[in-house]
């Protein structure tokens, strides 16, 4: 009976290990198809001519977008674009401030905010080569 | 004639109860996906914010170990990803990995890019920004020295960080899937052809280079492998394990994020069109990018299937630095296989750990 459902099992695992090498094999040959057609100048310079429709419907379609959006008073892309700037800013701006703040914070004695910096581990570990060998 | 007969029938029931049984499982994980709503967890190893710029985040991530190596190690994402394909999931983990085995570990994460930083450049990136967290991290661990580890694209930012700095006080370099020849890059080499490619036409009229065209482009270096991806799903989708670290993929590839477009331009131009990083005639910010005056040790770790940053573009590197203590790894797998899932936590991982430990004292 175990050499029944050995033969069964190896049996069972042969059909799956033939279904994955062909599909390995399988999606290995359409790959190198496709790279082969990719990679001829032809292909480079459809893609290319591609790559210059997109741009010009892009810019087309924000031209466009921005009198729209501005005839119904709404912000355009460049108005976000502005305000992120702005926002930026004011981050940077904040940044220095809490650098700052954790500096003096520092100088007078108190515990700084961040909770990692708390976490001081001793920076004496060694490698298992060195610890095994500690006179070399 | 009855006893030959049934453990036959019984191999047969037994074989038939098996496949339903995977088949149910199968069914029901199927479900369980087309109707997820809740995304598998990642990223989630314990770390903070300690340093903030832009979009970018500077962080540092919890020590696992009372005792810790004395050099601090600053992982440095690529522009085109998201970082948690180093922290994927708990056992799944690179930074785990390396908090475990008791390194103090930050990392760099450039964020999402918005439309305002379609201005940054390489300059930006490794003049200005990657100076200042390395400014955090020696104020966060008070090391002067630090260990860089930088993965795809990070390992070129790190390259040109070190190419410009030669004094600074990097202890180590490992460079992850990091192309350095752009005459190997490929079928990305032939598609950015001069002769057809209008880079300026393409930043100028997008800005940042939108995700949906990053991912195709990516895509299309192995076209059939979405579909085969759905095969081999359908193929496994009784075994839990194999069907988390689908979903894990799926949403690491789909979240791809944009390109900074001066960046890119950049890219296109001095990396792909001229290949200056490798003929040594890159300037950033005013200053020559000299490989040769990377004198601290310097670990290589390369796929041999890599489709997106290729063997024969990632081989050189060492041969470059000017390092005698230099390490070339190359694993089987590919682009994402080499730094995440069963290749990176049994090959990998171990060795870039008992590399880094044995310089990191």
């Amino acid at each position: 009976m175990a050499d029944g459902n050995g033969r069964t099992e190896s049996a069972n695992a042969d059909v799956a290990e033939t279904w994955r090498n062909w599909l390995t094999e399988t999606e290995r040959q359409v790959n190198g198809f496709f790279n082969e057609v990719m990679g001829t100048d032809a292909f480079s310079r459809v893609a290319g001519n591609y790559m210059d429709g997109y741009s010009v419907m892009q810019r087309t379609l924000n031209q466009g977008m921005e009198r729209y959006l501005n005839t119904f008073n709404l912000p355009t892309h460049s108005d976000i674009v502005e305000l992120g700037d702005r926002l930026r800013t004011i981050d940077e701006r904040l940044t220095t401030i809490e650098g700052n703040l954790r500096t003096v914070a520092e100088k007078a004695g108190l515990e700084p905010s961040a909770s990692v910096t708390q976490l001081k581990p001793k920076r004496t570990r060694r490698p298992k080569s060195q610890k095994k060998n500690p006179a070399s | 004639m009855t006893t030959t007969r049934q453990p036959y029938a019984r191999q047969f029931v037994e074989a038939a109860q098996s496949q339903i049984d995977r088949n149910r499982e199968r069914a029901k994980k199927g479900l369980e996906i087309l109707l997820a709503r809740e995304e598998p967890p990642v990223g989630i190893t314990p770390k903070d914010v300690i340093y903030s710029r832009g979009t970018m985040r500077l962080y540092h991530y919890r020590p696992w170990t009372d005792e810790v190596y004395r050099v601090p190690v600053v992982f440095i994402m690529s522009l085109v990803s998201k970082p948690w394909i180093l922290d994927l999931t708990s056992g799944q983990s690179f930074v785990q990995h390396m908090l475990q085995e008791g390194f103090d570990v930050f990392m760099v994460d450039w964020g999402i890019p918005r439309p305002e930083d379609t201005n940054l450049r390489f300059e930006d990136y490794v003049d200005d920004l990657m100076p200042r967290c390395f400014e955090e991290v020696q104020k966060a661990t008070g090391e002067e020295e630090y260990t860089i580890l930088g993965y795809c694209m990070g390992g070129m930012l790190a390259l040109m960080y070190g190419g410009i700095n030669p004094d600074a006080p990097i202890k180590n370099l490992i460079c992850a899937a990091t192309p350095v020849d752009m005459d190997g890059m490929g079928l990305f080499k032939t598609w950015t052809d001069k002769r057809y490619f209008d880079i300026d036409r393409l930043v100028d009229s997008v800005g940042n280079i939108p995700p949906d065209l990053m991912l195709r482009s990516f895509e299309m270096l192995r076209p059939s492998d979405r579909l085969f991806s759905y095969v081999r799903l359908l193929d496994n989708l009784w075994d839990p394990m194999f069907v988390m670290g689908y979903r894990i993929m799926y949403k690491w590839t789909n979240e791809q994020i944009p390109f900074p477009g001066e960046t890119y331009r950049q890219f296109v131009r001095d990396l792909m069109w001229e290949n200056k990083l490798l003929n040594g005639t890159m300037d950033i910010a005013g200053k020559r990018v000299d490989l040769k005056a990377i004198k601290y040790p310097v670990f290589n770790a390369m796929a041999e299937h890599d489709h997106i940053a290729p063997y024969k573009a990632t081989r050189p590197l060492t041969s470059l630095v000017g390092s005698e203590d230099t390490e070339d790894i190359t694993l089987k797998g590919g682009h994402v296989s080499l730094v995440a899932g069963k290749n990176a936590v049994g090959r990998l991982w171990p060795r870039v750990a008992e590399w880094l430990g044995e310089r990191s004292v």
